[in-house]
């Protein structure tokens, strides 16, 4: 979808029910509850059939690595709940490539496997051909 | 008319808040019909009656009331947020304004898919 039809859509969705919605998570998982809250989020949207799509994005890429034990430091791990995403029909996961850089993050050893890591541009394109984007 | 649904997630002592109210208010006076305000997160404690803000602040708490009675806006909780940051509606513990709905998540993909625009505030 180009940048104009997109643009022509966002008008035009009154009576749409399929819209598509983004959700970054820009924050690190157990510092606040900013992962949990926008993962709720991305559930409810899911099992009400949504078009839902998930972007991590600046310390947010934190919430993909894999063998974290948050029982360390008392929190419950809901992290564990991102193997449920196909269950809810939650198959798009973008991630910001350039972030995973700065973190020295680029073994890519995600506790998920279908996460797509993508340049800044195409991580930029990719958000914008959505009707509707939260950030957490 | 173009409709717009809001979500708040800031607190009603954060000056955040304020900036939502008067986007609010200015979409009011643009003809923009608010179909709903969704409360998650911190932004759940504007429900709370129970706080006080001093009385030379901005009273963010009543500016909701206002845009309720006034404007007929609908102001949805997320009651799963609320109950984390102590607020009930049961009768002996009732702590949130009766101008708020008692809502869930699924609230906010009800306006999401019936609104023209969703922000995030």
């Amino acid at each position: 979808m180009n940048d104009i039809e997109h643009t022509a859509n966002l008008g035009s969705s009154e009576n749409d029910s399929s819209k598509s919605v983004a959700i970054i998570n820009s924050k690190a998982p157990y510092s606040s509850s900013m992962g949990k809250d926008a993962l709720d989020v991305a559930l409810i949207f899911g099992s009400y059939e949504q078009d839902v799509s998930l972007f991590f994005h600046g310390d947010g890429v934190y919430q993909l690595i894999g063998k974290q034990n948050s029982m360390l430091i008392q929190l419950k791990d809901y992290l564990k709940t991102f193997s449920a995403f196909e269950f809810y029909d939650l198959e798009t996961i973008y991630v910001c490539q350039k972030s995973l850089e700065d973190r020295c993050l680029t073994d890519r050893n995600f506790h998920i496997d279908n996460a797509v890591v993508l340049n800044t541009k195409a991580f930029s394109e990719k958000l914008h051909q959505h009707n509707i984007i939260f950030r957490f | 008319m173009p409709t717009l649904a809001i979500m708040v997630t800031t607190p009603p002592f954060s000056n955040l808040t304020v900036t939502a109210i008067d986007y609010i208010k200015a979409a009011i006076a643009a003809d923009i019909e608010i179909i709903g305000v969704f409360f998650y997160q911190d932004g759940v404690m504007n429900a709370n009656k129970l706080i006080t803000i001093a009385s030379d602040e901005y009273q963010t708490i009543k500016q909701w009331k206002k845009l309720h009675s006034e404007h007929n806006i609908k102001l949805h909780l997320c009651y799963t947020a609320a109950e984390k940051r102590g607020m009930s509606d049961e009768i002996e513990t009732m702590s949130i304004d009766e101008s708020f709905i008692v809502s869930g998540l699924g609230e906010l993909v009800e306006l999401s898919t019936q609104a023209d625009r969703v922000v995030q505030l």
